[in-house]
């Protein structure tokens, strides 16, 4: 989906649950919604290129811990090979992280869980976690411009916000481990 | 007949060598890798995986594609190239399209897994090519 604002002339792309989008177009904002969700925003400052994705690791049935590994570095790798296809450079990357915050008190810390996945992942991947807007209890709409790696976090006051899915985060295009052998 | 010592083990450990530039999937192979009882000797890309096979043969190379230095495609060539024809190799990753299965199999492959990888899934093809 794609809208052009006419307050500012910049193309907005959304990126939904479980998707990733990359771009090197200046006048392209990347945007999503998250509640419970982490978005990690990566960008490549030389090859000015930037990537956003937008996952959910856990769900409210205490999601099998391995799984969400699983899931999570998935996510992350689908996003960096599609940066590194177009130019970028793995020790180049700068990555800023949004989103995990607890939508409904009494339920267990989904959030965290992603927040911790994300910080988790980036330290074990040396890439550079430059900055966070994370936790708390309010939903976020994150605007990144991401051939100049700039980006934008507000809260969403007063607005639903994005409904937890509550199954396993969304697969990848192909089936799930599928084998095929020659 | 010769008895074996109480505590000797009777079978040996095969070994799989992955090979990956994320730190993150050689740490969750290794974990499902080593829960299913193989021994795991890492590299991350093409170029390492070649320098430890120098006198060395693991029983099974799984190898992701997108890598530095030398990509999956390369390593699975050069593997060829050096005449280890049994060696098994499966490759490992995000991609899926038909087109890169083509190249895989045309460089010697011996099948193609999805990421992310099911543990079920993975060990019923490791099972398929190793014993």
């Amino acid at each position: 989906m794609s809208a052009l604002s006419a307050r500012d002339g910049l193309r907005r792309l959304t990126v939904a649950q479980g998707e990733m989008k990359v771009s090197d177009e200046r006048d392209v904002v990347l945007t999503t919604v998250l509640g419970s969700c982490v978005a990690a925003c990566f960008y490549d400052p030389v090859a000015q290129i930037g990537g956003i994705n937008h996952y959910l690791l856990a769900d409210g049935n205490a999601s099998d811990p391995a799984s969400m590994q699983r899931y999570g570095v998935y996510a992350m790798e689908v996003l960096i090979n599609a940066m590194l296809a177009r130019g970028a450079a793995r020790s180049r990357m700068r990555t800023r992280i949004f989103g995990g915050a607890t939508m409904r008190a009494g339920f267990r810390d989904i959030g965290g869980a992603n927040i911790a996945f994300a910080r988790q992942f980036l330290r074990d991947e040396r890439i550079a976690l430059v900055g966070e807007d994370v936790g708390g209890t309010q939903a976020r709409r994150v605007e990144f411009r991401a051939a100049v790696g700039l980006a934008r976090c507000r809260s969403v006051v007063d607005t639903a916000p994005p409904p937890i899915v509550v199954r396993a985060p969304p697969p990848p295009p192909a089936a799930v481990g599928d084998v095929e052998f020659f | 007949m010769t008895e074996f010592a109480p505590r000797e083990p009777l079978t040996v450990a095969k070994t799989i060598m992955t090979v990956d530039d994320s730190p993150s999937m050689r740490m969750l192979l290794r974990v499902a890798l080593t829960d299913l009882g193989y021994s795991v000797v890492e590299a991350e890309d093409g170029v390492h995986a070649l320098e430890k096979l120098d006198g060395f043969q693991p029983d099974l190379l799984i190898t992701d594609i997108n890598m530095p230095r030398m990509d999956g495609f390369g390593l699975i060539a050069e593997v060829r190239g050096q005449g280890r024809r049994s060696l098994p190799i499966l490759v490992l990753t995000t991609e899926s399209s038909d087109e890169k299965k083509q190249r895989a199999r045309d460089a010697g492959a011996t099948g193609w897994i999805v990421k992310p990888f099911h543990p079920e899934k993975l060990a019923a093809a490791i099972r398929r090519v190793l014993h």
